[in-house]
């Protein structure tokens, strides 16, 4: 662990390693295209590599490296597709495979957007040199569309290079239709893998300029996805799906509280059972390894694993609400220390506020549970220690932390350490998460060699997530003397989940994380036109280990300030599309995508009684989602029968896998806004399984139309811009239905 | 105590613990992994296999359960290339992470056996699967595709 404290501390954010960082980049001016011209991925029989991103084969597959993990978001394909375009490759003959983890994958983009405004490009300079794989925060895309899209035009360059020295004719009149190379004068014509070989020992060009969006022909267009044959014949092979040559099976159990100490266990019979082969033990859990995860399992639940409970601050999530009340109304009670900032402000909302009058005031409290991810395949890792090397098998959303930590943990050099990432069953933010590896080499330390795959049972995986904290707010808003929104006040209190993360990475880092911007995102920066605004946040900790979850802060913050936006339209008497759209009109970009919902959804058009339509926006990631809900509510029972979206990302690369990201994000917060949420009791997750933590049915799934509106604006993220304004959306359909205003999730009608 | 069945229109005896349910039983002695592990108390329907053509719950159903009968796996309805489930499923490209999709493929081959028209509401009763991903409204184009794709003889 102390190599891994020592030399990568300095991604763990602070802020004189960002300086230095900054000196570094700058001096170092290191550029990834043409680290990518040097670092080469390893081969297999007939392929010729260009550079980090491709290999071509002889019979002109191409083969992309991803170094993203594909999660069900369709990344293989999107940066598949950026290098297919640029080498005008055949779609039919493009594949995809996991690349290697070298520092020239590193993730510039998340880094920077992790930062906060004045540090943003001290932390991209300093990403480059950590060069950290990491797929979050919807930047896979964005992240790749500079240096991928420049590989592949440099192939191409040094493929028409080839073919030009070949044919005797001039480059430029060479030209690529579906992987082949054309020359129109003499009617020459070769597949392009013809010319790999001899391609690949040129030069590469000094620049290259890559095509105009009006020369695509296969980004903005809705190839059929890289995966969807094998997924659909039950072929893909997860991490769970690993086998190896006398392979072990573990699993895990942890004591039942949510933080503290294992301190003793207890075996039924007063020792472990026969099965047991092995078991090792943690801070706060035992793994039993066997034959079988089975027989693991079996043995396991003879175990009693007596601990303390951490009783902190967090006992249940009702005490924890009446703390964060008591945060709220500025008391810094002792156990909670709240670590107050401000994240955005202008004008003087509070003076406008507090000099309101009574029928200018509006003010409301909100609330979000915590939330586990639930990710279809439930947490696994496989593991093999021999021979001084370490072999892991894992669905990591951050393969070179797993590298760091796996090197770090069993004390080999960082080479001896091969990740092997396939598929994974699901990520949502879940997947960043640690402690499953930490246990499968703990397990695979026991074993003499022998490869051991440990899985969790749902029941640990929802019981023992990294949650998406629950959260209150306050909002306060002022109107002028016209009737105008003239303030707003923006309060919140809830943990850091960067610092969790973080801490949990590398408990030398534990150290304050600051400022989280993903605490404010969605809430910081607002699109609507107010005189007065101010953003501000209460920081207090939790003994409640937290993740990212799909839209992190903007899950919560669109639901506050989207259903706030509906209360004050209300009071003011106005239409709440229309008031948006008043709002906006500084705000072209997005007063188009609302109205692009509202025209969609028919905004005015007639609903049966008991049906209610409500609306809301947010931007995330770089992209702006506007949904329309239709709801059907009848007696306590809430169906969402529609949900319109008009989403703008810049560009959709891949519009039909957009639509599927904005449908199945509105479901995943449909979910959280209907059907389930963790709570605590004496410290204590209460939820288990799916039957106390249910997810939509096919059932219970509204119809939904997407509008994808391609502003050209620069590109944003896809995977998790559906989510935010779902609850608001749909809360706000609650209380056209209803009259019922609904300020926490789950929605629960009285 | 040995199990004998038939898996995948092939005779197979397996050797593992009358108990053990026939998901792990699968997965473990019998190396079909196509067959997943989502929640081990029937709730989710990942491990969605037919025992006599009829979809069943795996983790629930002990190994002893289905001794003689016919058990069919997501390998098995793909040995002769994907059928008409799979081929709308291709079609309209419904998996996301794809984890849970072979639970819902069997389960909607079981449905399209037994109604071949299947209603929204026919669909809404009989899959009971879960998907995290939402690949919901894809997939019930895909099903109603699916059995147009069937009665054509797909």
């Amino acid at each position: 662990m102390r190599k891994f404290a020592k030399t990568k501390r300095a991604f763990l954010i602070g802020t004189g390693v960002v300086g230095g960082a900054l000196v570094l980049g700058t001096v170092l001016a290191w550029r990834r295209v043409a680290n990518a011209q040097n670092f080469k991925p390893p081969v297999k029989e007939g392929e010729t590599v260009f550079n980090a991103w491709l290999k071509i084969m002889p019979d002109s597959t191409v083969v992309v490296q991803v170094p993203r993990q594909d999660m069900g978001q369709g990344i293989y394909t999107t940066l598949a597709m950026l290098v297919a375009e640029e080498l005008d490759a055949d779609w039919s003959k493009v594949r995809a495979e996991q690349s290697q983890i070298n520092p020239v994958y590193g993730n510039i983009v998340a880094l920077g957007d992790s930062a906060p405004p004045a540090m943003k490009s001290a932390m991209m300079a300093m990403a480059r040199v950590i060069g950290l794989q990491l797929t979050g925060g919807s930047t896979s895309v964005r992240d790749g569309w500079e240096p991928m899209r420049t590989a592949a035009a440099s192939a191409r360059a040094m493929l028409l290079g080839a073919a030009a020295a070949k044919w005797r004719v001039p480059a430029g009149e060479l030209a690529i239709e579906k992987s082949e190379v054309k020359h129109a004068a003499s009617g020459k014509s070769a597949p392009f893998g013809e010319f790999a070989q001899a391609a690949a020992a040129l030069a590469p060009p000094s620049s290259v300029t890559v095509k105009a969006q009006k020369d695509w022909k296969i980004l903005g267009t809705s190839p059929a996805r890289l995966d969807v044959i094998e997924k659909t014949l039950g072929k893909t092979q997860y991490g769970i799906d690993v086998r190896l040559e006398g392979m072990l099976y573990a699993t895990v159990r942890h004591i039942p509280y949510v933080s503290g100490h294992l301190q003793e266990v207890r075996w039924k019979n007063g020792a472990p059972p026969k099965d047991v082969l092995h078991l090792a033990r943690g801070d706060n859990w035992l793994a039993v390894v066997s034959t079988s995860y089975w027989s693991a399992k079996k043995a396991l639940e003879e175990a009693e694993l007596i601990g303390g409970g951490d009783t902190g601050t967090v006992i249940s999530s009702e005490q924890l609400a009446a703390q964060y009340n008591e945060v709220l109304d500025g008391k810094d009670n002792g156990v909670m220390k709240p670590l107050r900032r401000t994240f955005g402000e202008h004008g003087n909302a509070e003076k406008a506020i507090v000099s309101a009058t009574k029928t200018q005031r509006i003010d409301a409290a909100y609330s979000v549970p915590f939330q586990a991810h639930a990710t279809m395949e439930p947490m696994n890792c496989t593991v093999q220690i021999k021979d001084g090397k370490v072999d892991v098998w894992v669905g990591n959303q951050a393969p070179t932390v797993v590298q760091w930590l796996a090197a770090g943990n069993v004390g080999v050099p960082s080479q001896n350490v091969t990740i092997h990432t396939p598929y994974l069953g699901g990520g949502f933010g879940r997947r960043v998460d640690l402690e499953v590896i930490r246990q499968a080499l703990a397990c695979a330390k026991l074993t003499g060699g022998k490869p051991v795959q440990l899985i969790w049972s749902r029941e640990e995986d929802i019981a023992h997530d990294a949650y998406r904290p629950a959260i209150s707010a306050r909002m306060s808003a002022a109107l002028d003397d016209k009737g105008g929104l003239s303030a707003w006040h923006h309060r919140m209190v809830g943990p850091s989940v960067g610092k969790s993360v973080f801490a949990r990475m590398n408990p030398l880092a534990a150290g304050d994380f600051r400022p989280d911007v993903t605490n404010a995102e969605g809430a910081a920066h607002l699109p609507y036109a107010l005189a007065n605004f101010k953003c501000d946040h209460a920081q207090v900790d939790l003994p409640v280990p937290l993740g990212f979850w799909r839209s992190v802060g903007n899950s919560y913050n669109a639901f506050f300030v989207e259903t706030f936006i509906d209360e004050i339209a209300f009071a003011v008497k106005k239409d709440p599309y229309l008031f948006r759209l008043e709002l906006l009109k500084d705000q072209p970009r997005f007063a188009k995508v609302v109205d692009a919902a509202a025209s969609a959804a028919q905004w005015s058009g007639a609903l049966p009684k008991g049906w209610g339509r409500g609306i809301a926006l947010a931007e995330s990631f770089k992209s702006i989602v506007c949904q329309v809900v239709d709801v059907e509510v009848v007696g306590k029972d809430i169906k969402v029968r529609r949900v319109v979206s008009a989403v703008d990302c810049g560009t959709a690369l891949h519009p039909e896998n957009a639509k599927a990201q904005i449908s199945g994000a509105a479901i995943y917060g449909i979910t959280a806004a209907l059907k389930s949420q963790i709570t605590l009791k004496d410290g204590q997750v209460q939820q288990r399984n799916f039957d106390t933590f249910p997810l939509l049915s096919i059932a219970e799934c509204p119809q939904f139309e997407t509008v994808i509106i391609n502003s050209g604006a620069p590109l944003g993220g896809i995977g998790e811009v559906g989510l935010p304004p779902i609850a608001p959306a749909l809360g706000n359909a609650i209380f056209a239905a209803t009259a019922k205003r609904l300020r926490s999730l789950p929605f629960v009608i009285a | 105590m040995p199990t004998a069945l038939t898996l995948n229109f092939a005779p197979l005896t397996l050797n593992a613990p009358d108990d053990k349910p026939l998901l792990w039983a699968l997965r473990e002695d019998a190396n079909l992994i196509g067959t997943k592990f989502g929640c081990g108390i029937a709730a989710c329907g990942a491990c969605t296999v037919h025992v006599d053509g009829v979809a069943i719950r795996s983790c629930v159903t002990p190994l002893s359960a289905v001794a003689g009968k016919h058990v069919t796996t997501i390998e098995g309805i793909s040995a002769k290339g994907p059928n008409a489930v799979q081929k709308a499923w291709i079609e309209h490209q419904v998996p996301q992470c794809g984890y849970c999709q072979s639970g819902f493929i069997m389960a909607t081959t079981a449905l399209l056996e037994k109604t071949p028209e299947p209603t929204d509401a026919d669909v809404d009763a009989a899959i009971t699967n879960l998907c995290r991903c939402g690949t919901y409204p894809a997939m019930r184009l895909a099903i109603k595709k699916a059995a147009q794709l069937k009665k054509a003889g797909g």
